[in-house]
């Protein structure tokens, strides 16, 4: 607003002092958007800065830092531990999101069909993204119990024998896939509507006109038009898959003796978040912990290349 | 004077600067430590009694300004940051028992307590405990709150089906081996169909690695968890899981809480602080439980300390108030509120601890716990002992729930350990 008002200056006699008047002449909209980037400073790009510092020392969190050089990350290449935990994150993300996908796109067809209590129907499925993961796994825990879970009492029920969900590496897996694709298949199901109601509605006049029918609209129409939706689908569940914590963490923790963050038997279900908390905080191994942390990153940085890439396949 | 929108934003924006200045300013010139009167106290959700906590703010009101906050959350992560940040430093700070490994090697962030008088008061306290507070180099950084003895907790009418012993006191004299103990898990197996002794595996390897003097990491820095102290926990694990003693189930969760309930799993190993979790996870049972004496000697599970940080400007008042909130009288008054179990033997004998428990068949749990936490031994815990100790914890629960081959288990676990210790320059 202010800018508009300014009379711009003659560009007949440039003055040396110009870039400093500009400055001044525009602080106040620097001072506006200055909030943004103090906190940022301070809680964003500070923290960051230092847990790259902090990954080339040894640290307990109280006493003095000593420098480590490269040897924390020469260790993190050749410890199983991570490694494995890297495996785990992929499996229960694959797990959870592709079921997911297929289930929220479902959900969201019907939604957009729906004629009565639709906004009912979409709080609903809202509800799951924002109850607490901690109380969902608690939840889970029981309906996913080995003696006196409900989805073993179905198991048994068709005369199938009943699995230790909880306590054999892929049963831990598939509970931890479970719980997440309860929780975001609601929220993703909302998004798909939102793209769904973008797609011009004579599209589907003219493909009836044309005599095809609901499969082939929804494979011929409503898929291809939904790919832009469907690549940030991905990409949010792809971030928040690779970030996957609190679920394993509630899900797989005993008792107080135990670690909260080994995950189950085997390390089934240790993410790669939790084996940076266990190294960080049981182990306070904090020079480590920051190194694994920049390995997440990494990892992190390599799905989002794919995910880049994809988008620009499609875009192509 | 004209009010523009412009002229608004302007001092809008000038107010916000001025603030967030002021913020800034404030924050450069944070307090380390007590300013004047005020003396902060950070304790946990149940580390200290309520009430004790109250009558030393009235007892010391005439000195001190005693502010004691609950601190939620990670607690050990946020005094670490703390102390780290040199800012809004606690005077007084609790430790826990768990985390005295890491507090130890940087005792010089806080008070060594035998500056201020400690040693007068040692002969009151349990010597283990005392001695769980002192860093390798002497100095006293934990005065001692509370302790966890572990006993044998069991369910009366089931062993007594089972024709096992259960009287508590012929349950201590005839179950005092873990030979017997596993005799008694097999008969109890044959007796009572579906019944096992012990949830898991690694209530009987902790346990006996937590019975012994020795851990994971020594003194020097040396691993020794590959020795016989550490290997004969693992073979009575192993041996546990042989004889078919231990359940599949998952130590609170809700099958094992229906077969604890169900006097399936009629017998733990539990500390003091575990009859609050029984009470809480399976109230039906009221009445079913007696404590008895654990196999072989007992040992300790938690407990906690208070520490002077080097932050405090009157260390010696702190002092004072840290010896008497901890004294014998008000632990008592600790175990009443918080089921805080004393480290004061002169508490054992007060009438708040000498009160029957109904939970327990009218037993008074003290008569159990009282001589097991003057009969305990710890041994050295280094700060590398969580490090070293899970990879072995890891690979017995393998054995345990997977049904690993303990041969594969033990070398998985030992090159694990060999690998971490080179990680973290500890000499294996």
């Amino acid at each position: 607003m202010a800018v508009l008002e300014q009379t711009p200056p003659a560009v007949a006699k440039p003055s040396p002092t110009q870039p400093k008047k500009g400055w001044r002449k525009y602080w106040h909209l620097y001072a506006a958007i200055s909030p943004f980037y103090l906190l940022f400073l301070a809680f964003g790009l500070f923290p960051v800065g230092f847990s790259l510092y902090l990954s080339f020392h040894r640290w307990d969190g109280l006493g003095t830092m000593e420098w480590a050089g490269l040897s924390q990350y020469q260790y993190l290449l050749s410890d199983t531990d991570f490694w494995n935990s890297i495996g785990n994150t992929i499996i229960i993300w694959a797990l959870a999101t592709f079921p997911m996908i297929f289930l929220a796109m479902v959900t969201a067809v019907m939604l957009n069909s729906a004629v009565r209590f639709k906004s009912l129907y979409r709080v609903a499925y809202f509800l799951p993204n924002v109850t607490s993961v901690v109380a969902i796994a608690i939840v889970f825990g029981s309906i996913f119990a080995t003696n006196n879970g409900v989805v073993n009492a179905v198991l048994r029920g068709v005369g199938l024998d009943q699995v230790a969900w909880l306590n054999t590496p892929w049963g831990i897996k598939v509970t931890i896939a479970a719980l997440m694709t309860w929780q975001w298949t609601g929220y993703n199901a909302i998004i798909f509507l939102a793209g769904l109601q973008t797609i011009p509605s004579d599209l589907y006049e003219a493909a009836r006109m044309d005599g095809a029918g609901p499969v082939q609209t929804f494979f011929r129409i409503t898929l291809p038009l939904l790919r832009p939706t469907l690549l940030f689908v991905l990409v949010v569940s792809t971030v928040t898959g690779l970030q996957s914590f609190s679920e394993p963490q509630v899900l797989l923790q005993t008792t107080t003796n135990d670690s909260t963050f080994a995950g189950g038997p085997g390390h089934s279900g240790q993410t790669m978040v939790l084996y940076f908390f266990q190294q960080t905080f049981d182990n306070n191994d904090f020079g480590y912990g920051a190194a694994v942390a920049w390995g997440i990153f990494l990892v992190v940085v390599l799905f989002s290349i794919i995910n880049w890439r994809l988008v620009q396949r499609r875009g192509e | 004077m004209r009010l523009s929108r412009r002229g608004l934003l302007r001092a809008g924006l000038a107010g916000t600067a001025a603030t967030a200045l002021g913020g800034l300013a404030t924050g450069c010139a944070v307090p380390t430590g007590s300013t004047g009167r005020n003396m902060v106290l950070w304790y946990w959700s149940g580390g200290l009694s309520d009430t004790v906590v109250k009558n030393a703010k009235a007892r010391y009101d005439s000195a001190v300004d005693l502010q004691a906050i609950q601190i939620g959350g990670q607690y050990r992560s946020k005094l670490i940051t703390t102390i780290t940040g040199q800012a809004h430093i606690p005077d007084i700070a609790g430790l826990k028992g768990e985390d005295m490994a890491s507090y130890l090697p940087n005792a010089d962030q806080f008070i060594d307590l035998r500056t201020l008088g400690a040693e007068k008061y040692k002969s009151r306290y349990l010597t283990w405990k005392w001695d769980q507070g002192i860093a390798d180099d002497g100095t006293m950084v934990g005065f001692p709150i509370d302790c966890g003895p572990v006993a044998h907790f069991y369910q009366y009418q089931v062993f007594r089906r089972a024709g096992l012993p259960y009287e508590p006191d012929d349950v201590s004299k005839e179950l005092n081996t873990w030979e017997k103990f596993f005799d008694a898990g097999e008969q109890l197996g044959r007796r009572v169909s579906g019944a096992k002794l012990l949830t898991d595996v690694n209530s009987v390897y902790d346990n006996v690695v937590n019975q012994g003097s020795k851990r994971y990491v020594d003194k020097d820095r040396h691993f020794i968890g590959d020795q016989e102290h550490v290997r004969r926990a693992w073979d009575l694990a192993v041996e546990a899981k042989r004889r078919g003693i231990v359940s599949d189930l998952v130590t609170g969760t809700p099958d094992q809480l229906s077969a604890v309930q169900d006097g399936k799993l009629p017998s733990q190993l539990g500390a003091s602080w575990a009859t609050f979790d029984l009470k809480n996870g399976v109230p039906k049972t009221e009445g079913k439980w007696r404590i008895a004496q654990m196999p072989v000697r007992p040992s300790n599970n938690g407990g906690s300390f208070l520490s002077i940080t080097k932050a405090c400007r009157e260390p010696e008042q702190a002092f004072e108030i840290i010896a008497w909130m901890l004294n014998a009288a008000n632990q008592a008054q600790g175990y009443v509120d918080a089921g805080l179990f004393p480290s004061t033997p002169a508490s054992f004998g007060l009438k708040q601890l000498q009160e029957p428990d109904d939970f327990f068949g009218g037993q008074v749990t003290t008569d159990i716990f009282g001589p097991a936490a003057e009969r305990i031994t710890v041994a050295y815990n280094s700060p590398y002992d969580t490090a070293l100790g899970q990879p072995i914890k890891d690979e017995i629960k393998n054995v345990g729930v997977l049904g690993k081959d303990p041969k594969n288990a033990w070398s998985d676990a030992m090159s694990k350990c060999r690998r971490i210790a080179k990680h973290l320059g500890v000499s294996y």
